[in-house]
């Protein structure tokens, strides 16, 4: 079944990543030649500020990656720089100094610094933080770091700082040339790395974090990760600094840096990384320029900038310039990548000898109302099970409890054999359970394809350099992506489809990660005629040629009529009748549910 | 009891963000007169209420409150010119005291003592109960405080969204005697959705259902078969 | 140990003061306010332009409290509304306000410190012991400030329409309740309120344009771990400043410094909604 192709002639799709990893090394060639000759056009002073702002806008690129594109918004990337720095000094004024010193001294900063980050990861981002607490944890890194250096005495030097340790101090020309080779390696592997596949992963964690966790995507490993990771180059870029400049001081690992830092992201444009680099040298260097002769005056003009662009311009001035660039020059932004789509071969869904889904006594409560009681009931495979009821029964939250282990109060929920317990929703995921939420709550800016890729984030290797040329879909994601017409769409932004569209794929998506049990909330839900009959299509075929058992939670009773082989009818949180269509539309049980009818209603025999 | 409209859509359309769902709705409540409008669950009843009270924005079409054009007002101010609104869901606020919650039904709370007697002769249990926290009411005290809160400021039009949900007969009953009291003494007009068939029949005037976010029939309430006509629109 | 105890008593009702403002703030409008260490600083130099003028220090306090709310309404107007549905963006906003009204404070002012003639001064006998005036002066101040602010909440209208704003600011809107001017007079109340603060503290600090910073953070910590409920300040104030004032005693001031922000974080790690029950 595999090797089907859709789109795109193959060759040109594999072209792609090869022909934006030479546009990449173009750039990073012209910038490298740049580097070479600069020392020797420039003033010794203004080559002394760049090799500063050099080191300072590799770590303004780990804010742009942190915040920009992640969405998390880090105080604290000045404390990992500090951690480097000090490394530097002290390793190099109480210690020893030397090739083999200077190297210990790198990778020991480097080291303290991922170790700092996994301790602030751990702590920042567990399941369920809200982005504000993460906020307040990097903030609160680098103020008891600075709290640390100054509790140090002697050996840190204190308020005071380090300085005159010995380090290596060759030619200006010779510390640019390094300062330079380390932001332009830092920029094209960044470049590379934002937008390939992993790239992709951040800005939808930035967009839709909860959507993510139902994709399988682990959100608080990727982040704990990337935040190590940028710990670690803002250590080296910290190291550079401290042994260029021969001075360390705790401003270096302070709260008043790491606000800067954000500021010269904001301003120069988040998300862009070319931005927040450029921006930290302009201002950075504009700024030792003008610290002489209006130092105050300078400051008020750059933070009023940053206020205006935050309240106005988010997007910030790089982006905006570039926008009006474009349009003067009347040029379009380049395409995004769109990769061919491909069938895989699905896997029949779990276990043969087990129950696909078995609820046993679940049960939810807030406090002391009772949203749900006694929920038992068991699906097989192939089957396609309708929950029906008034507002308030519960079946939203029934559906939650099934995708998140975490949800319910009490009670078991089985999965192949497998008891989903207490896991959140990212394992329930790999477990085999798909949920569509009622709301396409998909990704703004990101595009089709690469929307349809997250989902496959579980079972696909995800290229950290690359967008992976080939998409793989199985035969029901795929049948829905080429019947709506999504294939020839692919690289169109998700803001621009329609709301059928967005159904649609939101659908495809559930469905590319291969889910033994799916799980819809109000499919059909201003969705007009025809895209009804095409989902009622798609469900049925689903449970009839792939064997996968659907449960959906459905107001419209002509369709649950159509397409269900069981409902469930639920009242007031219990379950108060279970059995075939036409057992359950004849009773006289539901109707009098629907008309409203207030007394709780008893478990009857159809 | 003079002609004119208390509300009046005229082709509305609405829903969330890009979706639709309210299409093309339009009526009149005129004033004194109760209109029900009925329907199944996620066919629109909810989000028209919204759309008439400012909460979501209007695709298409103009509403009318009280011969003004309150097409694009903010839910505040359409509710200073004498409309009461009762939400679905978290109609009270249970952390604060049912005093409290009455207190703000009245923009102005200086004739609170008069309207509050008037209150108690319509629902006397409130009468000892002005000091507990209103979240420690029963469900159907609480229909009762969002409908008491509703009539203290005196509306001229009430929009109320499914309130016998959930509550035993004998309180359904209540209800619907306080809103045609209401209407009899102070000429209050209302507009509600609802899904009970027999609370709506036995209340309204005129009655509509609403279906895939579409007028789909209406008519009187005591015209002969109107109960048989509307349950049939509602079948499952 | 009574000295530690008064210490312990002075330092929670200044650290209780002096949050209030932030925590109004965030109550009502779900918003952290990074101009906070703004409105303290300016708070500052009103008490000092107070001294300038030759006016009664006392005079300083309602000052202060005047340009705070003027200032608030205009941020508010400009900068915060926009912000209202990007509450990380407000964040940044406001500590760019903080930048800016920090430089044109050292512009006009210039950077050194400068000297506010506090109200009273000198020790006072009290359980025995030697004991500033002004320090306890301020356990008044905060105590007044604390049942002010319950009073404005639970005895006026307008408290009555915050709370309902907080509690359910679309059923609010709903009962004809205008939650943008509920907002707006609540950031003008809150940066008067910092504003005062400001003001009250000078006697203790230097007066310069930093003055507000290293307070910023510590409000910042208190009032999220409080729940955003006045007792609930009151109670982490004691707590947390406790905690302070013992690990500077006993410890190093420097340590000292970081306790209530690292026992702010690991409390909201614990309980992100604080200890309070929030909302009223």
């Amino acid at each position: 079944m595999s090797g089907e192709t859709l789109t795109a002639p193959m060759a040109e799709a594999l072209a792609a990543p090869r022909a934006q990893l030479h546009r990449v090394l173009r750039w990073g060639l012209f910038a490298t030649a740049l580097l070479v000759v600069a020392p020797f056009l420039l003033d010794t002073y203004t080559v002394n500020i760049l090799i500063r702002a050099l080191f300072l806008a590799a770590l303004a690129l780990t804010v742009d990656i942190l915040w920009g594109y992640t969405g998390v918004l880090t105080f604290g990337q000045s404390a990992f720089f500090g951690v480097g720095a000090y490394a530097c000094a002290l390793v190099f004024t109480h210690y020893g100094f030397g090739p083999g010193w200077a190297v210990f001294a790198l990778i020991l900063g480097i080291l303290a610094a991922m170790a700092v980050g996994l301790l602030v990861g751990w702590l920042a981002f567990y399941h369920g933080a809200s982005p504000l607490y993460a906020s307040i944890v990097t903030l609160a890194l680098p103020i008891v770091l600075t709290q640390v250096v100054f509790a140090g005495g002697r050996y840190t030097g204190s308020s005071s700082g380090l300085s005159g340790f010995p380090t290596y101090y060759w030619d200006l020309e010779v510390w640019f040339w390094i300062a330079g080779a380390f932001l332009i390696l830092v920029t094209c592997l960044a470049v590379l790395f934002v937008r390939s596949d992993m790239g992709r992963v951040l800005v939808a964690i930035r967009e839709n974090e909860m959507r993510c966790a139902y994709l399988g995507i682990p959100v608080s490993r990727i982040k704990i990760l990337l935040m190590v990771a940028m710990g670690a180059i803002g250590a080296a870029a910290g190291f550079g600094y401290a042994a260029f400049t021969n001075v360390v001081a705790p401003e270096l690992t302070g709260f008043l840096l790491g606000t800067e830092l954000l500021i010269w992201v904001a301003l120069g444009g988040r998300g862009t990384i070319i931005g927040p680099v450029l921006g930290t040298i302009a201002i950075d260097v504009t700024s030792s320029y003008l610290s002489g002769s209006l130092p105050f005056v300078w400051k008020l003009i750059i933070g009023t900038a940053f206020v205006l662009v935050i309240v106005v311009l988010p997007q910030g001035l790089l982006p905006e310039l570039g926008k009006a660039l474009r349009r003067l020059l009347r040029r379009k932004p380049a395409p995004r990548p769109v990769p061919t789509l491909q069938v895989t071969a699905s896997k029949p869904p779990g276990d043969e000898a087990e129950i696909p889904l078995v609820v046993e006594g679940v049960e939810r409560h807030f406090g002391s109302l009772q949203v749900l009681q006694g929920i038992d009931f068991r699906v097989g495979r192939g089957e396609l099970l309708s929950l029906v009821g008034p507002n308030g029964a519960g079946k939203t939250t029934l559906i939650r409890c099934l995708a998140d282990g975490m949800e319910k109060s009490g009670g078991r929920v089985v999965i192949f054999g497998k008891d989903l317990g207490r896991w959140p929703p990212d394992r329930c995921v790999a477990l085999g359970i798909g949920r569509k939420f009622q709301a396409a709550s998909i990704y703004d800016t990101l595009t089709v394809a690469e929307c349809l890729r997250l989902a496959r984030y579980r079972l696909e290797r995800f290229s950290l350099w690359q967008v992976t040329p080939v998409l793989q879909l199985p035969e029901a994601a795929l049948r829905i992506v080429k019947e709506t017409g999504l294939a020839e769409r692919l690289d169109v932004e998700v803001r621009h489809l329609s709301h059928g569209q967005k159904q649609a794929l939101d659908l495809a998506m559930v469905l590319a990660l291969e889910p033994s049990i799916v799980l819809l909330d109000e499919p059909t839900a201003g969705l007009t005629k025809t895209e009804r009959e095409r989902i009622g299509g798609i469900l049925t075929s689903l449970v009839e040629r792939e064997r996968l058992s659907v449960l959906l939670v459905e107001h419209d009773l002509n369709f649950v009529r159509q397409i269900s082989s069981r409902v469930i009818v639920m009242h007031q949180g219990k379950i108060v009748l279970d059995g075939s269509v036409a057992e359950v539309v004849d009773s006289a049980l539901v109707r009098e549910i629907y008309a409203g009818s207030s007394h709780p209603v008893t478990e009857a025999g159809a | 009891m003079s002609a004119e409209t208390v509300l009046e859509l005229a082709g509305v359309s609405s829903g969330y963000g890009e979706a639709t769902v309210v299409r093309d709705v339009s009526l009149s409540v005129k004033n004194g007169e109760i209109v029900a409008m009925l329907g199944k669950n996620g066919m629109g009843k909810s989000t028209l209420l919204k759309t008439v009270m400012g909460y979501l924005p209007v695709q298409k079409g103009a509403v009318t409150v009280l011969q003004n054009d309150m097409t694009r007002e903010p839910p505040h101010r359409i509710a200073r010119r004498g409309v009461a609104y009762s939400p679905q869901a978290e109609a009270i606020f249970h952390d604060l005291t049912v005093r409290e919650n009455l207190v703000l039904g009245m923009p102005d709370p200086h004739g609170f003592d008069a309207e509050f007697a008037r209150i108690c002769g319509i629902f006397p249990f409130m009468k000892d109960r002005l000091a507990q926290r209103a979240g420690t009411l029963s469900g159907g005290e609480q229909k009762m405080l969002i409908l008491a809160r509703a009539l203290m400021a005196r509306p001229r039009l009430i929009l109320i969204d499914e309130i016998t949900e959930g509550l035993q007969p004998s309180v359904i009953d209540r209800l619907g005697q306080a809103l045609l009291d209401e209407r009899a003494k102070n000429g209050v007009s209302i507009f509600l959705v609802e899904q009970h068939i027999q609370f709506a029949l036995r209340v309204a005037d005129r009655w509509a259902v609403l279906k895939l976010g579409e007028i789909d029939d209406a008519g009187d309430c005591t015209a002969p078969g109107a109960a048989a006509r509307i349950a049939n629109h509602l079948a499952v | 140990m009574s000295v530690l105890i008064l210490d312990i008593v002075t330092t929670a009702a200044i650290l209780f003061t002096v949050a209030t403002g932030l925590m109004i703030i965030l109550g009502v409008m779900k918003l952290i306010n990074f101009a906070h260490g703004a409105f303290l600083t300016i708070g500052g130099y009103a008490a000092y332009i107070t001294t300038l003028a030759g006016w009664s220090p006392w005079l300083a306090i309602p000052f202060a409290a005047l340009v705070g709310l003027v200032l608030g309404l205009v941020v508010e107007i400009f900068i915060v509304r926009p912000l209202y549905s990007r509450p990380l963006d407000a964040i940044l906003a406001t500590w760019g306000l903080g930048i800016i009204i920090g430089q044109l404070i050292t512009i006009a002012f210039g950077r050194e410190v400068q000297f506010a003639e506090p109200p009273v001064s000198g020790a006072v006998e009290f359980l025995g012991l030697s004991y500033s005036t002004y320090r306890l002066l301020l356990v008044m101040v905060a105590l007044i400030v604390g049942a002010g602010l319950t009073g404005l909440l639970y005895f006026t209208r307008f408290g009555l329409n915050a709370r309902a704003v907080i509690m359910n600011e679309d059923l609010a809107r709903g009962l004809g309740i205008d939650s943008t001017k509920v907002r707006l007079a609540t950031f003008g109340l809150g940066a008067a309120l910092a504003s005062m603060a400001g003001a009250l503290i000078t006697p203790l600090i230097s007066v310069d344009p930093n003055l507000g910073l290293p307070w910023l953070v510590n409000s910042f910590m208190l009032v999220l771990t409080s729940g955003v409920s006045i007792p609930g300040l009151l109670i982490v104030s004691l707590l947390l400043g406790g905690a302070q004032v013992v690990v500077s005693t006993y410890l190093s001031p420097i340590i000292g410094g970081l306790t209530i922000v690292v026992l702010a974080a690991l409390i909201l790690r614990i309980r992100p909604q604080g200890i309070g029950w929030g909302g009223s």
